[in-house]
């Protein structure tokens, strides 16, 4: 933790993701895919004031959990989850020809985990038709195999909904989808978060449904450009100031590459309500001085 | 005025565009149509206070403004034909492609007209900054006289896809991700004219996997096409176009815009520098820059674009490379 600021390893270079470019993306040396390399990656961070790692849960982010836990130095890791891998839902979607077929692939996963809470939830979803059921049967099953990958020694700060999930129930006003994360994390001791690219709408509606912002993490982007900052980078401040009490973790802090560390630092700084923020690293000297730089000024 | 719409098919489009209506002021999302029993019952719990239905039919006397059809391709003719004779709505969106073919493209063109209705298709990639840029740079002449352009459409989506893939609901990369880079095309080029095209079938005898294709405009710029959804490093899809003109070459993808004039000067845009803020986001920018055209089209009683006229030429091009299409193989 540097200062108050809490500080994660994003992602998004080891599964190809550059929201500047599509072409530096598909460019990229596949060595960032390979779990060990990465998991390197993420070691260098921890060694040069990382706090912990926020990923979406993929066979690869769990490979890299896995070895960065046996890793025995770092198990005061923080782990910021994201869940559901969007990217991969889609693919199998449109493999298997639809959401049906995509049930069926999930369903299929959940009972061969052998995950009997999981599998009871998702019983109980499908006989009642009850979408809060099979949700927590889901959760069952992700929380399930972070935990496995993660180690006994490792705790789970936060699960978060993917932004494709969250903001697709906030536009169709699913108020149940999220009092049901919140309370089944809860239970869990895991706090419930929320990766939102609306981080204005969501605290709005967060407040007309009378949500506990102590009880929750939020996960949004956060620059100086207001990139992806919607509806505009003043709503998403107004809306920040008014819940100083939510623990929220700034992404896309360099506006996705158009930014330099020193610049994006500045608005960091100058937003004392931001808990965190999560940054994305892709080389081994991208990852010592981007943190060690992080640590000092934060 | 709230515009009272309804989202036949919840699928991934359907539910990106039924978030996206959801939370435009003025309209009322009224009900949703899908005809999978699973989907269906969950549906009604999942977003209570939406009527679900079965069957476009069940949408009759519901009082619609506009109805959204984002089914897989191949239904689009029959869902749109019925909700035109059915009298559902005078208004209609179909998500890209318009349809399976010229002659069915045609047959919806006359079916709206008839109906006074105000139309559009999902080629959302004309909302996108970065397009708009470089066809406000290609309008303004600051290339000179263009003598070439190639298009690409790329994704991973069937790499490594079997034969159980379900490509063929999809209808073909052309009309799947190439119809974009073709309307595209239209509306930079004009009209186009197939002069070779081969095909490639990689996952089974039918699928159309990988596509190249030559054009000439009436004025006679040149122009190819490459697009494929086996392609390797394609997390997402990508498409972009290079044209080299008398005055320099200009580059367009997703991303970014890039001019090089002779003079040896460059320019260089990102999305970041072109306004491409919204008012919420959801599967990208685009998206809701086109729900709120052709709502604000319905309200002010204007024709939206790209309409279904306009989609039909992308039919037309398709069908002029099937036909002239060779080189097919199946591994």
């Amino acid at each position: 933790m540097s200062g108050n600021r809490l500080l994660l390893v994003g992602d998004n270079p080891f599964h190809s993701i550059s929201h500047l470019s599509q072409e530096r993306a598909t460019s990229r040396e596949n060595d960032l895919a390979n779990p060990s390399h990465a998991a390197e990656l993420v070691i260098t961070s921890l060694e040069n004031g990382a706090d912990g790692f926020m990923f979406t849960v993929s066979e690869t982010t769990l490979s890299i959990l896995r070895i960065v836990s046996k890793n025995g130095e770092h198990n005061q890791l923080r782990l910021y989850a994201i869940v559901p891998y969007a990217y991969e839902f889609v693919r199998l979607a449109v493999l298997a020809g639809g959401v049906p077929g995509l049930a069926m692939k999930l369903a299929q996963q959940i009972t061969f985990s052998g995950n009997f809470r999981a599998i009871a939830n998702g019983v109980k979803g499908v006989v009642k038709a009850d979408p809060a059921s099979l949700l927590r049967s889901y959760l069952l099953y992700e929380t399930y195999r972070l935990k496995s990958s993660a180690g006994k020694k490792t705790a789970i700060d936060s699960i978060m909904l993917h932004e494709l999930v969250t903001d697709m129930a906030l536009a169709l006003d699913m108020e149940w989808l999220f009092e049901t994360h919140i309370d089944f994390m809860l239970s869990h001791g895991i706090k419930p978060g929320f990766e939102t690219r609306n981080f204005a709408y969501l605290v709005k509606k967060f407040e007309e449904w009378g949500i506990d912002f102590r009880k929750v993490g939020i996960a949004a982007p956060f620059n100086s450009l207001g990139f992806q900052m919607c509806p505009s980078r003043e709503a998403c401040e107004n809306a920040l100031a008014r819940i100083p009490e939510a623990e929220v973790i700034a992404f896309s802090i360099l506006a996705a590459g158009y930014l330099k560390l020193p610049d994006a630092m500045e608005y960091v700084v100058n937003s004392p309500n931001l808990n965190g923020i999560a940054v994305g690293v892709s080389k081994e000297n991208h990852a010592r001085e981007t943190f060690k730089l992080l640590g000092e000024k934060l | 005025m709230k515009v009272k719409v309804a989202v036949v098919g919840l699928g991934k489009m359907g539910l990106l565009h039924a978030s996206i209506l959801n939370v435009l002021d003025d309209v009322k999302l009224a009900a949703v149509c899908e005809k999978s029993p699973l989907i269906r019952r969950f549906s009604k719990r999942i977003i209570p206070g939406i009527a679900v239905v079965a069957d476009v039919k069940e949408l009759s006397g519901a009082g619609l403004d506009a109805v959204y059809v984002t089914t897989p391709a191949p239904s689009h003719f029959p869902i749109t034909k019925a909700i035109y004779t059915g009298g559902i709505a005078q208004n209609v969106f179909v998500e890209k492609p318009l349809a399976s073919s010229y002659i069915e493209a045609e047959e919806l063109c006359n079916l709206a007209i008839s109906q006074s209705s105000i139309t559009m298709v999902g080629y959302n990639r004309r909302f996108s900054v970065t397009f708009r840029k470089a066809k406000q740079i290609l309008d303004e002449g600051v290339l000179g006289k263009p003598y070439f352009f190639e298009w690409y459409a790329y994704s991973s989506d069937f790499l490594g896809g079997k034969a159980e893939s379900k490509t063929t609901s999809r209808g073909g990369i052309l009309s799947d991700l190439g119809c974009h880079v073709v309307d595209l095309a239209l509306w930079f080029f004009g009209q186009l004219e197939v002069e070779s095209a081969e095909v490639e079938s990689l996952i089974d005898a039918y699928s159309e996997d990988s596509v190249y294709f030559s054009v000439s405009t009436l004025g006679g710029l040149k122009g190819e096409f490459r697009c494929s959804w086996c392609k390797e490093n394609y997390r997402m899809p990508d498409i972009g176009l290079v044209v080299k003109a008398s005055n320099g070459t200009l580059k367009v993808d997703e991303d970014k815009v890039e001019l090089k004039l002779i003079d040896g000067s460059s320019l260089l845009w990102y999305k970041h520098d072109l306004g491409d803020a919204v008012p919420f986001f959801i599967g990208g920018t685009d998206y809701l820059r086109e729900d709120k055209f052709f709502i604000s089209s319905i309200i002010d009683g204007c024709n939206a674009e790209p309409s279904f006229y306009t989609a039909s030429k992308v039919e037309e091009v398709i069908d002029q490379v099937k036909k002239s299409g060779t080189g097919c193989r199946a591994r």
